[in-house]
């Protein structure tokens, strides 16, 4: 075999193995979701059936840790893109040296180990409750709550991370312009800076959704007597689990999949589109 | 509506450093203004503080005879053009325009009309749908001053707006500014650090160096007497000669330069030993000795060519690079660089002023 051949035969082989250790257990998984056999497995295959998913749909639990899960993602969207945007524009604002000790203290929600978050949060609000002499049903016993605010600890630095590499490209001359024609703060807000910063908004609200829905660590202590699709996971994981987590795991696939192809078609068809203006203006 | 800006006693500090010291002028309604100066020497602040980015630290800024302290720039009679023009790049070109009339809520069908005029004024109609990036340099121009026109300012500011331009179109925005101005008739301040830009569209021009102004004058009158070296030096090309004054009467002052005694006006009233510049604008050189002294024997260095003329730049003794001059080029034919040459000038277009700070190259 010359060495050229050998070559790739091993970088066919490489992809292949490659492919096969990301891809593989989702594979698996799939296949699994549909297999009548009790556990979650692709081998032996012994029959295809759709049970497993409507086991899904009538698992109380499961469905009820969605639920509370969307709840505390769309919570933490609410709280922590305003949150980032406003520690941004602090930051953009303020001059070298109290830049870096700011830009310490912001950061360090997102190097405490999610762990301590969830303890502290709890804790935090548990002995603020008992000081208040508040009931059990008080929202400092609120599972969702709980679960909200700790994640957003966090999640908001994500977010102020993404709004800091937009403004850095934002030129404050046109803000002072926007002053000079006479219109206020307020104005120069929502009519120059946020349209502006619409591409980071995108991406902070995706991005603390997304991390707020697959958060264990934290959610775990915060969470208290509730349960969030990834704690319910979690316990299921530990007792022994059935093919419905499979199918889940599908119908979570499949919703990534439609919306990344989407987002792909949307901005092809937006290429194209400055594509085509480019090519009209040349051919002026 | 056109306002005067009156500044008095404006003083301007950033921490230890004097931006700007003592200003004291009055810009009358309806004109236009330069104000002239090297990078640094405080232009950009006084605009921000007529504007209002800027608080005086001593001093008033007056508009229309009304003091501003306090009134933040979105209450100002004025618009400032910015040096990068700041339009909104996610607006289109119509929207820009009619952006400070969104702000005081005209509605929207007149908006549209008032940006149509304007778009007209400016020579842009029919671009009022495209976005600003679609424009080239010379059109963002004139979009940012008609954005800033639609507000109907009384003092229109502009910070070096022509400075990123090329050449040929920074020729033709002059022209066009000048013309823009006289049609909308309000007060223009202009900042900049091109002499020609100021010499060819002002009625006025007040010159900066290091946070103090210099001299207020119209374009010929700076250039014919300046009163300061720092004058002298920025505005225009001049042959400075340095030396003490050997004799002087009320009109004219001999100053002992390294090409002998050389004779100018004598506007500051120096005295006999004091220490001056001769300064010597090389459009008054002429080849020859003449006839009423003021010659200088010298050696011809370098001779260059430009196009309309030729410029000759001669020696003293020492083989020094000491004057320089534009002659014709017919006459530049009889001047080859080793030679000797003889330049002489007329006193009464040559100054001598005391000696102070000179323009840097």
């Amino acid at each position: 075999m010359s060495s050229a051949a050998l070559t790739r035969v091993m970088t066919l082989f490489y992809v292949a193995l490659f492919f096969a250790y990301l891809f593989g257990p989702l594979v698996l998984m799939g296949i699994s979701a549909f297999n009548t056999e009790k556990y979650p497995t692709a081998v032996p295959w012994s029959g295809f059936t759709l049970e497993w998913f409507n086991k899904l749909f009538n698992d109380t639990d499961l469905v009820r840790g969605f639920q509370n899960s969307l709840i505390i993602g769309a919570g933490v969207v609410v709280l922590s893109v305003p949150i980032g945007l406003a520690a941004a524009i602090i930051m953009s604002q303020l001059h070298k040296r109290a830049r870096s000790i700011y830009y310490a203290v912001v950061l360090s929600p997102m190097l405490t180990p999610g762990v301590i978050i969830g303890i502290s949060t709890l804790v935090f609000w548990d002995r603020l409750g008992t000081a208040l002499d508040a009931e059990w049903d008080t929202f400092f016993y609120d599972g969702i709550f709980l679960s909200i605010l700790g994640q957003t600890s966090f999640i908001s630095t994500f977010c102020m991370l993404i709004f800091i590499a937009r403004l850095q490209r934002f030129d404050r001359a046109q803000e002072e312009a926007a002053l000079d024609l006479g219109a206020s703060h307020l104005r120069v807000f929502f009519r120059i800076l946020i349209p502006f910063l619409r591409p980071a908004v995108f991406a902070a609200i995706v991005l603390a959704f997304l991390t707020s829905f697959e958060n264990y660590n934290t959610t775990v202590f915060t969470i208290v007597s509730e349960s969030t699709l990834t704690t319910v996971l979690a316990g299921k994981v530990r007792l022994g689990t059935d093919p419905s987590i499979s199918a889940l795991a599908v119908l979570i696939i499949l919703i990534t999949l439609v919306g990344a192809t989407a987002i792909e078609l949307r901005k092809r068809a937006e290429e194209r589109k400055i594509a085509a203006q480019l090519a009209a203006e040349k051919g002026l | 509506m056109s306002a005067d800006v009156e500044l008095d006693h404006l003083t301007i500090r950033f921490g230890n450093f004097i931006a700007l010291s003592d200003a004291n002028l009055r810009i009358p309604a309806g004109s236009f203004f330069s104000f002239l100066g090297p990078s640094g020497c405080g232009k950009t602040t006084i605009l921000r503080a007529i504007s209002g980015f800027l608080d005086p630290s001593e001093g008033h800024v007056r508009i229309g005879g009304e003091d501003m302290a306090g009134i933040p720039p979105n209450n100002r009679p004025t618009a400032l053009i910015f040096q990068n023009l700041a339009l909104f790049p996610l607006m289109k070109v119509w929207e820009n325009i009619a952006f400070g009339l969104e702000v005081r809520r005209v509605p929207k069908a007149q908006r549209r009309e008032r940006a149509q005029e304007l778009l007209e004024l400016i020579a842009l109609p029919n671009q009022g749908e495209k976005l600003v990036s679609e424009l080239s340099g010379g059109q963002r121009q004139r979009v940012a001053i008609a954005r800033a026109l639609a507000v109907e300012p009384e003092v229109l500011l502009l910070d070096e707006p022509l400075s990123a331009l090329d050449l040929k179109l920074r020729q033709h925005m002059r022209t066009e500014l000048r013309a823009i101005q006289q049609r909308v008739g309000i007060t223009f301040i202009y900042i900049t650090h091109d002499q020609g830009e100021a010499l060819i569209m002002s009625d006025q021009i007040a010159v900066m160096s290091q946070g103090v102004i210099q001299q207020i004058g119209s374009g010929p009158d700076i250039y014919e007497n300046p009163k300061t070296p720092f004058v002298a030096s920025f505005v225009g090309e001049n042959n400075a000669f340095a030396g003490r004054v050997a004799s002087a009467d009320a009109g004219h002052a001999a100053v002992e330069t390294i090409f002998g005694a050389l004779r100018g006006r004598n506007p500051a009233g120096l005295k006999v030993g004091d220490q001056a510049v001769l300064f010597v604008r090389p459009e008054i050189l002429q080849l020859g000795a003449g006839t009423q002294g003021n010659a200088l024997k010298s050696k011809v260095l370098a001779k260059e060519f430009e196009g309309f003329a030729s410029h000759i730049h001669l020696a003293n003794s020492q083989g020094e690079r000491h004057i320089s001059f534009s002659t014709s080029q017919e006459e530049a034919l009889g001047i080859s660089p080793g030679e000797e040459a003889t330049v002489h000038f007329s006193p009464d277009r040559a100054i001598a002023l005391p000696q102070g700070e000179l323009a840097h190259e």
